[in-house]
């Protein structure tokens, strides 16, 4: 892994994206989301506003939500990293993409990646979440189009769907 | 300007004894950087002063939550999550757990950790009264040892701590003092979710009786440090919850806080609602204490309107000694509140007969001392009743030598004269009072000092009725 003799200050770091392994040669400082995006080409995840506040960037890393713009890559060797990539299974959408389509809960796009690993990590840490816990499971992500009622409603859906099928 | 990541070395040591023997080797030169929450911001708007960091993400050793018998001991690499679920944290501290709450979204409260709150050192920061009010102390920890200090003392300027170049935060130790007290935090920003505040409040109180007991309040974004409120928690402390005590607090307040301008809000603005603030919590503590005495009566009296007739007469016997008399108000159950419960014992006072008055009076102990007179041993039920006894006195047991002789020698001929213990409603009352009362009521003929003496049971029972109900 680290490797701080290198001449060029780069260090190879490996962890697992959408459930492959990956090691990239990086600065260590590199945030997790210009890795993702420029070294991996998965620009699913946005830059929205680099500083942790609106979540277009939001990744799981071993299971929790993360702002990938303030991840150091470094921090991130050895995890798992499940990117808006990895969330159907080939062709088949998931749930919750599903519901979001169906529920207006996406119009430009950019908050979307984020809103749905955001709503994910939600439905992992509760299965059926009143308005208040999604409201609060998403607080961090902003979205500037929908007015947020048709992605609360998607949520919803999609967490009775997953407890019903 | 962005950052250029080629600028910055960056190691992860993995150990705590690695990272603070690096810290050592080169003190100021290495910045931990833990969640990233706050360094990560600095960085991506290119004000990050340090080129080289060190990753204390994630280490076991900063990261564990332990409880003794007298702390919770908080690892300083804890994330606001870690704290959130934490489920002795939620029951003792419940205002940490809130500031956690109100910190960031989720993905930050990931992320963000305690220590790293802590010595981000923002006045603005969530947690820090938090931390505060409950006499937190801090380990820090260093290549040359660990050092235990108070958190009050940590923050001595804008941005400026106590923390050495070579030092980190270990952890964060909360005494497991406050766990009964009342809790209130309120946090004033430009809207409700994740914004930063323009005036917060973490504050814990007990009142009893609409009064002060005790009381401590920290606030945010009102001075260059999360500032504690001492001189005001001082001069609240004791006194009556009204509408004077509310001005008083207001200038107090004001005294005491160094508001400022900033983008956020201006000191006049913030002098107000520090103001306003202080003054809902105490709002909130005297109403607190009115909810809960009645709670209280209504869970008493919930349960002893279940229980079979013969344990509710034991529950309720202590608070006249007739066994006549408990199982009347016994039998006329269910009561609904205090009140039925004092006008169903009035009521049965008036029926009972001089043998069930004698054994009444008979559970009693003489004025200046502990122990009823007439039992030779003590039953368990009485021991709530010595116990009543000895609080009725307490003014008595405070006098001096001389008038306790006399009183000990007036209830002799008391004794002598009526051949019974002499009864008196002593609660406020002083030796000197009650030795009057006694040497009074000496003149009385026997069947109105038999009357009187039935008064006085009736009105020590409805005071220890009152007692009962408070659980």
């Amino acid at each position: 892994m680290t490797d701080p003799g290198d001449s060029d200050g780069k260090v190879e770091i490996s962890f697992s994206v959408n459930g492959q392994r990956k090691t990239v040669r990086a600065y260590p400082m590199e945030r997790l989301l210009d890795v993702l995006r420029c070294r991996l080409q998965l620009t699913g995840a946005k830059e929205g506003c680099g500083e942790g506040e609106c979540g277009s960037c939001a990744v799981l890393m071993d299971g929790l939500l993360v702002n990938s713009c303030l991840v150091p890559v470094l921090q991130a060797e050895g995890s798992k990293i499940l990117t808006i990539e990895g969330i159907a299974e080939g062709e088949t959408l998931h749930v919750l993409q599903k519901a979001f389509l169906e529920f207006g809960g996406a119009q430009c796009g950019i908050c979307t990646p984020g809103m749905i690993l955001a709503a994910l990590h939600l439905l992992n840490g509760h299965a059926e979440p009143t308005t208040e816990q999604i409201q609060e499971g998403l607080a961090g992500n902003l979205c500037r189009c929908t007015g947020y009622s048709q992605i609360i409603e998607a949520v919803a859906e999609a967490a009775h769907r997953r407890t019903t099928s | 300007m962005r950052s250029d990541p080629s600028d910055y070395e960056m190691l992860a040591p993995g150990s705590l004894r690695a990272i603070v023997s690096l810290l050592a080797s080169e003190p100021g030169a290495w910045l931990p950087i833990a969640g990233g929450t706050d360094v990560m911001v600095q960085y991506a708007a290119g004000k990050l002063p340090a080129r080289q960091l060190v990753s204390i993400w994630n280490l076991p050793e900063l990261r564990r939550i332990e409880i003794t018998d007298d702390e919770i001991r908080i690892g300083a690499g804890c994330t606001y999550t870690d704290l959130r679920r934490h489920e002795v944290v939620g029951r003792e501290f419940p205002l940490l757990t809130r500031a956690a709450r109100w910190t960031g979204g989720i993905a930050n409260q990931n992320r963000g950790t305690l220590g790293g709150n802590i010595v981000n050192a923002s006045p603005a920061a969530d947690s820090l009264p938090a931390l505060l009010v409950c006499d937190a102390e801090l380990i820090l920890v260093s290549a040359r040892g660990e050092r235990r200090l108070p958190y009050a003392t940590f923050h001595t300027g804008y941005k400026k701590t106590l923390l050495a170049l070579d030092e980190l935060i270990q952890t964060v130790c909360l005494p497991r003092r406050f766990s009964e007290y009342f809790s209130h935090a309120r946090k004033v920003g430009a809207r409700n979710a994740q914004a930063i505040s323009k005036v917060s409040i973490a504050a814990l109180g007990r009142s009893a009786a609409g009064a002060v007991e005790d009381v401590r309040i920290a606030l945010g974004s009102v001075a260059p440090v999360p500032l504690r409120l001492t001189e005001t928690e001082r001069s609240l402390r004791g006194k009556r919850i009204d509408p004077e005590l509310m001005s008083l607090a207001r200038k107090s307040v004001a005294a005491e806080i160094q508001p400022i301008d900033d983008i956020r809000s201006n000191a006049r603005y913030r002098e107000t609602v520090a103001g306003n603030l202080v003054i809902e919590f105490l709002n909130r503590l005297s109403q607190e204490w009115a909810t809960t005495a009645s709670n209280t009566v209504h869970a008493v009296l919930a349960r002893w309107n279940r229980l079979p007739v013969d344990e509710a007469m034991k529950a309720i016997l202590p608070c006249c000694g007739s066994k006549a008399w408990a199982q009347g108000t016994s039998a006329l159950r269910p009561l609904k509140d205090q009140a039925a419960v004092l006008a169903v014992s009035d009521e049965i006072c008036k029926t009972l007969t001089h043998s069930d008055w004698m054994e009444a009076f008979n559970s009693h102990p003489r004025i200046g001392e502990s122990q009823p007179s007439h039992s030779p041993q003590i039953h368990s039920w009485q021991t709530q009743s010595v116990e009543w006894s000895a609080q009725e006195q307490g003014k008595v047991s405070d006098a001096d030598a001389d008038v306790k002789r006399a009183l000990a020698d007036a209830n002799q001929e008391y004794e002598l004269r009526f051949g019974r213990t002499f009864i008196v409603c002593a609660t406020g009352k002083s030796a000197p009072e009650i030795l009057a009362l006694l040497r009074r009521r000496l003149q009385n003929d026997p069947e109105t000092e038999f009357k009187e003496a039935a008064e006085q049971q009736r009105q020590i029972t409805r005071i220890r009725l009152r007692k009962w109900l408070q659980g």
